[in-house]
């Protein structure tokens, strides 16, 4: 079998149009863009990994309470009624949809999860310099989890929820918002601040023979 | 004149973004990416199959979806089942405007809109047609990155579901739309996942 040879790093390839393009190290200032189709072929690593660490470790601390506590209450004829992420798996378990039970719990839950683990797991592994065997398959995981993960649109069915319900009852929002707030944020800046292509160059130059 | 990596035999690994130098490769012979031994290809293998089985896929899954009641609301006993779209005509009846063009954006346009800018895609790449290649790749690029929204009906009818479900007084009740609708949500995602958006820019290096 034939095997794929290296190339040099000062040559790159556009991932929207494939347009080759060589690269002079020194502009690597901000932000690199294809010059056909203004795809985004590089951006600043500033002190990234750091954030994208702190940003992941807090996720993850934040993560069992925002996904327990109730985000919503609602109040209805002396009623009580009130909802959680988990909650809102289990229920709809409950009720016969299990694909759509499933579908959630993968794109509130475990995305969420699994990218920020692997986030710092892989930051962390570059940090002391530590490459474990299957370094690659766990970069290549979290960005599929860093693709499924939809929190950001959970929070938007939240406050659509909210303001459906508005007419009907007394809805109040509860500490599991406050929890789920601060988790979105985390997610936002543990995806916007890792550097791909550099842990990428971290194991290929580090990488157990 | 611009030369594509390919024209030079050289291929980008679509995970970690490497460029390799691909050998010609005999039939059934794979090549690996050096850095991350992921499969190497020029293109993504029967892209355009693949985009056109997710799109039709969906777009048959469309019709049970609009069609059939997502969401009941029973209160004190009464309460008739909605489509999405009479979900949108209550929510802008009951003087909730921005709500209802959330919801219509989210679970109507969104959908319609990617299915439609995927077959305009596949026909540009599969006809050649002369449209612009740059505004191609934005429409490629919107739909990636509006795709995600449509989940917000179906993280809604979670919440809801969970909130509101207090015995007598009001329940909410999920309708057989929401799995076909689930359906439609990760079929697009797939085929926007498969189509190659450099087969577009192809069609000038011929």
């Amino acid at each position: 079998m034939a095997e794929p040879s290296h190339i040099p790093h000062e040559f790159t390839a556009c991932p929207d149009c494939d347009l080759l393009l060589q690269t002079a190290q020194s502009d690597h200032t901000l932000e690199g863009r294809c010059p056909r189709c203004k795809a985004v072929l590089w951006h600043a690593a500033k002190h990234t990994d750091t954030v994208s660490f702190a940003a992941a470790i807090s996720g993850l601390i934040l993560f069992y309470p925002a996904m327990t506590l109730p985000i919503l209450k609602l109040k209805m004829v002396g009623q009580h009624g009130s909802n959680s992420l988990l909650g809102g798996i289990y229920r709809m378990w409950l009720e016969q949809e299990q694909i759509l039970a499933v579908l959630i719990m993968l794109c509130s839950l475990l995305a969420p999860l699994l990218h920020l683990l692997l986030t710092a797991v892989v930051c962390f592994s570059v940090r002391f310099n530590h490459y474990p065997r299957h370094f690659p398959l766990w970069i290549k995981y979290k960005c599929l989890m860093q693709n499924w993960n939809m929190l950001e649109v959970y929070a938007m069915g939240v406050i659509v929820a909210y303001v459906k319900m508005m007419h009907d009852g007394e809805v109040t929002v509860s500490a599991g918002t406050y929890c789920l707030s601060a988790l979105l944020l985390c997610v936002i800046l543990c995806s916007q601040y890792f550097h791909e292509e550099q842990a990428w160059q971290h194991w290929e130059k580090n990488k157990p023979a | 004149m611009s030369i594509s990596a390919q024209q030079r035999g050289i291929a980008r690994c679509t995970e970690c973004g490497k460029l390799s130098h691909l050998p010609e490769l005999g039939h059934d012979a794979t090549a690996a990416c050096p850095r991350c031994n992921t499969a190497l290809n020029f293109r993504k293998p029967q892209s355009l199959q693949r985009s056109w089985a997710y799109t039709i896929a969906a777009t048959a899954l469309m019709i049970p979806a609009n069609i059939l009641p997502i969401l009941t609301v029973i209160s004190f006993g009464q309460g008739d089942p909605d489509t999405i779209m009479s979900g949108v005509v209550k929510l802008w009846v009951a003087d909730l405007q921005a709500i209802a063009v959330i919801v219509f954006i989210a679970s109507i346009a969104v959908p319609v809109l990617k299915l439609v800018i995927l077959v305009i895609l596949m026909l540009v790449v599969q006809c050649q047609l002369p449209l612009s290649r740059q505004q191609c790749t934005i429409l490629y690029r919107f739909i990636h990155f509006i795709g995600r929204w449509s989940m917000l009906d179906l993280f809604m009818i979670s919440i809801l579901v969970t909130l509101v479900h207090l015995g007598n007084i009001a329940t909410v009740e999920s309708g057989p739309a929401a799995t076909a609708f689930a359906a439609v949500v990760v079929l697009t995602l797939f085929a926007a996942n498969s189509f190659d958006p450099r087969l577009i820019w192809d069609l000038d290096n011929d």
